[in-house]
């Protein structure tokens, strides 16, 4: 199924601290035993093993992860560890919290487990993140407080941070200040909402209108440009659309991968497998098995007739009118939780894909105006000469042009233009 | 060891050890035994020739041998989005997408190109539309810079005009050159490419041959063609009174650009510091 890395969107707890209004997880009190965990473990490694797959990446998160005790992961980080190493597979582990149950206990095992990083989630402003009692202003104070105690204790803190309607009101300057300049944030990342899970009044009204959300983007991107570029800090997708088009290596988030089927499964406390963390939590149609209850995963997976809708999406929608778009190597039509919940269909494009379109554009001329800016002799290699993304086969020394496709470079006279 | 390079169906793999192969079979599995029992040495790529594959777990897929894959398409406008399925090959295999160029090939060529393909077009004789349509894809494969593979037969034209070198003309891009390449039937017989049918093998020397020097051509087209050297009369085949117009015109369009290019890296030569070394 999944290339030499299978990665996983891991929810050993379904439960949750919190009560965010817009939370596309529909929540139950199941756990994962550490007796479980196990067997999940040697399952995931025999599926590596007939896959040829050498490492795993465990994205770890809920419910709310912290709800799990830290002795608990401690065990688990063990446990996982002996049955890779027996395997002589390669597992990483990464963590996605709301930091609201952080205390200095989980120090320990965010430097050993996790490389003494955590991801994060605040929107700004916060309209939707609340505690079970006390509304979003409580969950702010809250929140900055944790990951101000977390980062004085040397954790990386990574923010994801959902756009909402007043985001937009407020403007691209003062939400990047926000994060940058109030909080010293230096890694974040912005997504756009979808209406997941159990409907509510909050949900019915979470779209943003395609113009408003691309303009936002669009003077983020200026604004990042201006002052987070020359100070390094990370402002995804953002930063990475610019490298991508400066043809640098970069890192698209899961919405814009030819298919995300190709890329991740999650799997949630009770065992359930599916597509991610919406889908395991929320959408039982589209459950592709339940892993304590298949032999082996790629069993579970090869006969999940709800697996294939996922796999053949991306096929099934680029004639409609993705295959005209300059832009189809980068989305493939987008997200399928972003168009399942707000068209009710998997066969449809990304609702945002004018979103997507404007900020492809405006990051490329971007990319290009910082290019003919700093035109000097390695750059204006770079942008000659490009390899193919290592797609190259280094170990046929043929010269002949049946190997040409294997071994030549490509040279790109858009890149030079962009230059010009 | 000769300079002949085989194109053989899988089953014939234990008969041609010891020669340059190219291994194909319309079925992946079949590709996957066959090669994994032999010495892959002399194994230039795998050829498969359908798209009709598992939609997941292809036996290519989980294959741990970084063989190059040549996926060769039929129909292009109605099967290009099958293409999707063989993104996962792209991990372990350098993957190219071989295409004829046949009405609303350019689909295929977008979709392949954005998956990370190189391409190598099919391209016969070519009529006004579906000049059109190479030029379309002309354009991609000079001006997006999405467009990060090689679109043959484009590339080894662009390189020849870029590099002012004498380099193979198209018979021999297009693996259709007999002093170099044979295409040996699913029942074992021997000819050059499927396009040439049962023509016989030492007559199709000597037209290719004449035809690669213009002796055979002199009083058509090709005499005086700017382009013979690099076309060596590939498109005289098998209609010698097809027009060259449309093919001259991308001809020249390549050549433009690689002057085009010649001489932004001269101007920046003249820059101070000159080019990297």
């Amino acid at each position: 199924m999944m290339r030499n890395h299978l990665s996983v969107i891991f929810l050993p707890t379904n439960r949750c601290n919190v009560n965010c209004e817009y939370c596309f997880e529909n929540k139950t009190a199941d756990r994962m035993s550490l007796d479980q965990l196990s067997a999940v473990t040697v399952k995931l490694l025999d599926f590596m093993d007939e896959s040829s797959i050498s490492f795993l990446t465990l994205h770890w998160q809920g419910g709310e992860i912290m709800t799990m005790p830290v002795e608990w992961f401690e065990q688990a980080h063990e446990r996982i560890g002996a049955l890779a190493q027996a395997r002589n597979k390669r597992v990483d582990h990464g963590l996605q919290t709301n930091m609201i149950a952080y205390t200095p206990r989980w120090n320990r095992i965010v430097k050993e487990m996790f490389g003494n990083s955590v991801g994060t989630s605040m929107d700004y402003p916060n309209l939707y993140r609340k505690m079970f009692r006390g509304g979003p202003d409580d969950y702010t104070r809250i929140w900055k407080r944790n990951i101000q105690a977390a980062r004085e204790a040397g954790i990386n803190v990574g923010v994801i941070s959902v756009a909402n309607r007043e985001t937009l009101k407020v403007g691209a300057e003062s939400f990047y200040s926000f994060f940058v300049d109030e909080l010293g944030i230096t890694d974040f990342q912005v997504n756009t909402p979808f209406p997941g899970g159990e409907q509510n009044d909050t949900k019915r009204d979470l779209e943003l209108e395609n113009e408003e959300l691309s303009q936002f983007f669009r003077d983020l991107t200026d604004v990042w440009v201006e002052r987070g570029l020359p100070e390094g800090v990370k402002l995804g997708p953002i930063d990475q659309l610019i490298a991508h088009f400066s043809g640098e290596p970069s890192c698209l988030p899961c919405i814009w991968q030819s298919n995300c089927a190709d890329e991740f499964i999650s799997i949630d406390a009770r065992g359930f497998v599916a597509q991610c963390d919406c889908w395991v939590t929320s959408y039982p149609d589209y459950f592709f098995g339940n892993i304590f209850e298949h032999e082996t995963l790629s069993g579970l997976l090869k006969n999940s007739t709800a697996r294939q809708e996922f796999v053949a999406r991306p096929a099934a929608i680029v004639d409609k009118d993705c295959i005209e778009c300059d832009y189809l190597s980068l989305c493939h039509g987008g997200c399928p939780v972003r168009t399942y919940t707000m068209r009710h269909t998997l066969l449809e494009k990304d609702p945002y894909c004018q979103l997507y379109k404007s900020l492809f554009r405006h990051t490329e001329t971007v990319a290009a105006r910082l290019a003919g800016a700093r035109v000097d002799r390695t750059d204006f290699r770079k942008a000659l000469i490009h390899t193919g993304k290592g797609k190259s086969c280094g170990t046929n020394s043929q010269t002949t042009a049946v190997a040409a496709w294997q071994t030549q470079p490509l040279v790109q006279l858009g890149r030079r233009k962009a230059l010009s | 060891m000769n300079s002949v390079t085989y194109n053989i169906p899988a089953h014939l793999f234990d008969s041609y050890q010891g020669r340059k192969v190219i291994v194909r079979s319309d079925s992946s599995d079949e590709l996957v035994i066959y090669l994994s029992r032999g010495n892959l040495e002399n194994v230039l790529y795998a050829q498969l020739t359908s798209l009709k594959v598992e939609l997941d777990l292809d036996p290519l897929v989980s294959w741990a041998c970084a063989l190059p894959i040549d996926v060769v398409v039929r129909n292009p406008a109605a099967e290009y989005p099958l293409l999707y399925h063989f993104s996962k090959l792209l991990d372990r295999h350098p993957v190219r997408i071989s295409i004829p160029v046949k009405r609303g090939f350019v689909k295929a060529v977008r979709l392949a190109l954005a998956l990370g393909f190189s391409v190598k077009l099919e391209v016969g004789q070519p009529d006004a539309c579906l000049i059109a349509e190479m030029a379309e894809v002309l354009d991609l494969y000079l001006r997006r810079s999405e467009v990060s593979q090689p679109v043959e037969y484009f590339h080894s034209t662009f390189l020849s005009f870029f590099n002012h070198q004498q380099s193979p003309n198209l018979w021999f891009v297009q693996e259709e050159d007999p002093e170099h390449f044979r295409f040996i039937t699913n029942e074992g017989a021997e000819t050059v490419s499927p396009r040439f049918g049962e023509i016989d093998l030492r007559e199709l020397k000597l037209i290719v041959g004449a035809q690669q020097t213009g002796s055979r051509l002199s009083k058509t087209e090709c005499d005086g063609c700017e382009f013979l050297e690099t076309c060596g009369g590939y498109f005289k085949w098998p209609n010698q009174e097809f027009d060259c117009e449309g093919i001259k015109t991308l001809f020249s369009r390549l050549n433009l650009a690689a002057e085009e290019l010649r001489n932004d890296l001269a101007s920046f030569q003249e820059l101070p510091g000159g080019l990297p070394a």
